[in-house]
């Protein structure tokens, strides 16, 4: 293990989590974002597990006779494994969560799935949006006053 | 004695759905309230002498550490008191009400965690069992939540790895996980550009549930979907125990200016942001929730004030949001719609009306609620830093009071109103709002007499060397132990780097 893998496998672990973040902002499929977060957190584990890392280090098990010298560090490896775990069961959520959206708006596209639910939540309140895509600001009448008009009281 | 805080509801929450009958729906306020007692024995313990546990025997620098200072033990309380004012006594399907129950209890015990934990990975750990929880109360049952709470896992996902990395490069610097060893080694160690580049991970990372500014996205989205009673846990609850951690790593290990700056900019920014935001919004829920990122942003500006001053004045501004913002999700839970379905709606439920106008006063700081007092507090510790950017954050404090007053006197106008024609408004449910109102307004009069404790627990937050010295060196030896005190590997030397930096091929 010579100093050009080590950097090589930094490298690695920055590129992985520099993908995920990329997919992540960019991405507009919702399974496609949750893989971006996943890759991303394969990288941060990678990080993790190559701070612990040692130059011919043995796996850290204390047996009768075995110096602890030359072991790699035993916690980030334990962190990691926390972390995999975490990282599964949101993972696992967030699928979930992704095909109830389908189910309900019958799309996976990220940006329509949010028009929707801003229109829906809109709707369930009883306001207008007071933005719009399809008519820039200026061409668009005047949103509606916010407290409604009455008649005066007589 | 602190570890059955988390350990009562988390096993409350795997028993439940294994109990019979009756059994089922008591055993979680029964754990609440079995909290709440301990919690407040806690305080009276801890306001005299902060308590440490080492779990297992194993001794601070490599062993798990469970702490409670005064800090704590008042957020515990709170943690159980508020979790029993939102629990979800019923629900339309006896299975969902079951699965309700039990993430409101892992809700509740994680955030005891957050308040006792000593150990930065265990935070994590319990950060992570919040968020969880958190997601699945979140994705309620209409289809617009389902699509909040997805991208509010996403957002949180985006949280948890930032913070993930900026614990790898703490460890990577020093080497330990706890938080007073941290402290103690950040001097030499973490007062470098890769150490505050650590504290920006972590701060942006668990930002995402305190609603920091850039990462607080999700708060509109998810209060407008969720039920209220979920929205004013997480905005009430969670957010502060979040923070709490946040200032924790801030005074005991960053106590550099830099750090205090990241936290005033960032909480001048959220400010603005949400007072802004908020007058915009066009229905009482979102706009709520945009006034909960505006005052949580007031809050992380208490906080940057350095010294107990600002630790004072912060804990005022959060503790005093944590019993407003609840109970102002409660009363907006029948009033969900436009400004304009709520005229004349003080007529058909005046109590509730009441109430709402109570907390907006007192949210405004009119001066015999503790409102009032929190923002003297934070103004005058603003006050007393040199001039600069601590002067403009009182500004921003100033003006952004005058913004939310405008916009929530617009929903008190339209309460009042009078209205002959319109149909019937529901009734509104006012009775764990209504123990709120007796809270505050109980606070605000005994403010001289909570002046003293309120001083109590800012020292003891501000304190980094007590907290310190009580954690790491002479903790006395669990007398029924047998176990050597080091964990079955000793660690590599905490100065050292461990990490590849040492370069030795054998």
């Amino acid at each position: 293990m010579s100093d050009f893998s080590l950097i090589a496998l930094l490298g690695c672990a920055i590129g992985l989590i520099g993908i995920g973040f990329a997919g992540l902002v960019l991405g507009r499929n919702l399974f496609r974002i949750v893989l971006a977060l996943s890759i991303a957190e394969a990288g941060a584990n990678l990080l993790l597990i190559l701070v612990g890392f040692r130059y011919g280090g043995i796996a850290p098990i204390l047996e009768p006779g075995r110096t602890v010298a030359n072991m790699v560090d035993p916690v980030p490896q334990a962190m990691v494994l926390t972390a995999i775990v975490i990282g599964v069961g949101v993972q696992a959520l967030a699928l979930a969560l992704a095909i109830r959206a389908r189910n309900a708006y019958g799309t996976l596209d990220m940006r329509l799935l949010r028009e929707r639910m801003e229109s829906d939540i809109d709707r369930a309140a009883g306001t207008t949006p007071d933005t719009s895509r399809q008519a820039p600001a200026g061409t668009r009448p005047l949103p509606p006053p916010l407290l409604a008009k009455r008649e005066p009281l007589s | 004695m602190i570890v059955l805080v988390l350990v009562l509801p988390l096993l409350a929450a795997f028993l439940l759905p294994l109990m019979p009958g009756m059994l089922r729906r008591l055993i979680g306020p029964a754990a609440l309230l079995a909290v709440a007692g301990i919690g407040i024995d806690l305080a009276t313990i801890t306001f005299q002498q902060p308590v440490v546990l080492a779990v297992g025997g194993f001794l601070p620098p490599l062993g798990i550490v469970f702490q409670a200072d005064a800090v704590s033990a008042v957020m515990v309380v709170a943690v159980a008191l508020l979790t029993l004012l939102l629990w979800p006594w019923q629900g339309d399907d006896a299975s969902v009400l079951d699965r309700k129950q039990a993430l409101t209890l892992i809700l509740a015990a994680a955030c005891s965690g957050l308040a006792v934990s000593g150990d930065i990975f265990n935070v994590y750990v319990f950060y992570e069992l919040a968020a969880v929880a958190s997601y699945g109360l979140a994705s309620g049952n209409n289809a617009a939540a389902k699509v909040a709470a997805f991208r509010y896992v996403i957002l949180g996902g985006i949280g948890s790895l930032l913070a993930q990395v900026g614990i790898t490069l703490l460890y990577f610097r020093t080497g330990t996980l706890n938080l007073a060893h941290l402290a103690e080694l950040a001097p030499h160690t973490l007062y470098d550009p890769l150490g505050m580049s650590a504290f920006l991970l972590i701060l942006l990372g668990f930002g995402v549930k305190a609603e920091l500014f850039l990462v607080n996205t999700w708060a509109p989205e998810v209060y407008a979907t969720a039920e209220t009673r979920v929205s004013g846990l997480l905005a009430g609850l969670v957010s502060k125990l979040v923070l709490i951690i946040l200032v924790r790593v801030l005074t005991l290990i960053f106590a550099m200016t830099e750090a205090h700056l990241a936290f005033l900019v960032l909480g001048m920014l959220g400010t603005l942001t949400g007072e802004l935001a908020a007058y915009r919004a066009r229905d009482v829920r979102r706009m709520l929730a945009w006034s909960s990122i505006g005052q949580l942003g007031m809050a992380f500006v208490a906080f940057s004030i350095p010294g107990p001053a600002g630790m004072a004045a912060g804990l005022a501004v959060a503790l005093h949001h944590l019993i407003a913002k609840p109970a102002l999700f409660l009363l907006a839970e029948r009033w969900g719609g436009s400004l304009a379905s709520l005229t004349g709606a003080a007529r058909k439920s005046p109590i509730a009306a009441g109430l709402f106008v109570l907390f907006v006063l007192s949210l405004l700081g009119v001066p015999p609620l503790p409102g009032f007092w929190a923002k003297y507090l934070l103004l005058t510790g603003l006050a007393a830093q040199p001039a600069g950017l601590w002067w403009l954050a009182g500004a921003v404090v100033l003006l952004t009071t005058a913004i939310e007053a405008v916009y929530l006197f617009r929903v008190i106008g339209a309460l009042y109103t009078r209205d002959d024609s319109q149909e019937s408004q529901p009734a509104v449910n006012v009775a764990s709002s209504g123990i709120l109102a007796v809270v505050l307004v109980g606070a605000g009069l005994a403010s001289p007499i909570l002046a003293a404790p309120l001083d109590r627990m800012a020292a003891q937050l501000a304190d980094a060397p007590s907290y310190v010295a009580r954690i790491l060196p002479a903790l006395p030896m669990p007398p029924d132990s047998t176990m050597p005190p080091p964990g079955p590997v000793p660690s590599p030397d905490p100065m050292q780097p461990p990490g590849p930096t040492q370069g030795v091929t054998p």
